[in-house]
């Protein structure tokens, strides 16, 4: 029963994203430390196939007897290991980017873009998930 | 999530110990290290080398000061016959260090230390806006 309150709607593709974003945090994170560390090779998760996954799982949920509620089956891709509850990534390097004579390939001014933008990704999923939460908190108030 | 803090902290440690090698080099600048027998010897400029990994948490991720190592480039010479620490020909040896190189060098960590700032205060705001989800 309980468990059909959070497995309702967008919840679950939104904890999907948080969990992604964290992941990917975690690794651009690492490549702004090892920035100025010689042969270091930068990495990053994919958001793109990310998005892809979770859109097919979506549309797979859509097309069941309970078109929005339900768990999500997210395929696992590549770089991305979807378990219940949690999220493996195994970052790709990064291979489009110039590599400089000291054999690293990290680029400051992408890297902190991707940052900026993880960021943002993380905290609209999170806004998204406090009003979930309080359209639930209204319906057992019966208030609005 | 904790993690990432733990990744650029252990940036900030490595890009701080660069930064002491810097001013040790520089104050070093004409420094002759002489012992108690009377060898003498120049100061030879100092190196940070990084490598990925942080001992400190036992993670891959991250990065540290695996060495400093010595930088074997010739040393400066001098002519200055009237010194004690002059050779036969009259030549005095230096610290092999350009205060030009070491300041970049500085700058460059002052940088990457500011970049490993933003990505922190980045983490920090993540955990806090997913904190809010209980308030």
């Amino acid at each position: 029963m309980i468990q059909g309150l959070f497995d309702n709607g967008a919840m679950p593709a939104l904890e999907r994203m948080v969990q992604f974003t964290e992941s990917r945090h975690r690794v651009l994170t690492n490549n702004i430390a090892n920035l100025s560390n010689p042969y270091y090779k930068s990495q990053d998760l994919d958001p793109k196939s990310f998005q892809a996954t979770l859109a097919q799982a979506i549309d797979e949920r859509r097309r069941t007897i309970t078109p929005t509620a339900g768990p999500l089956n997210v395929r696992d891709t590549a770089e991305l290991r979807f378990q219940p509850g949690s999220l493996h990534g195994q970052p790709g390097e990064v291979t489009d980017t110039v590599l400089k004579h000291d054999e690293s390939n990290v680029d400051l001014e992408r890297t902190m873009q991707r940052l900026a933008e993880n960021h943002l990704a993380h905290n609209t999923a999170i806004e998204l998930i406090r009003n979930q939460f309080a359209l639930l908190e209204s319906a057992i108030r019966e208030r609005t | 999530m904790f993690g990432s803090l733990d990744i650029s902290t252990s940036a900030l440690v490595a890009q701080r110990t660069r930064m002491e090698v810097i001013s040790a080099n520089i104050a070093s600048r004409d420094a002759i290290i002489e012992d108690a027998t009377g060898n003498f010897a120049p100061y030879r400029r100092r190196m940070a080398i990084f490598s990925t990994g942080d001992p400190s948490t036992g993670s891959a991720e991250g990065v540290h000061v695996s060495e400093i190592a010595l930088d074997q480039s010739a040393f400066r010479k001098k002519y200055e016959p009237e010194s004690r620490y002059a050779d036969k020909e009259g030549y005095v040896e230096y610290p092999n260090i350009d205060p030009a190189m070491e300041m970049i060098n500085g700058l460059e960590a002052t940088r990457a230390y500011e970049a490993n700032i933003t990505a922190v205060e980045a983490t920090k705001s993540m955990l806090q806006s997913s904190l809010r989800i209980l308030a």
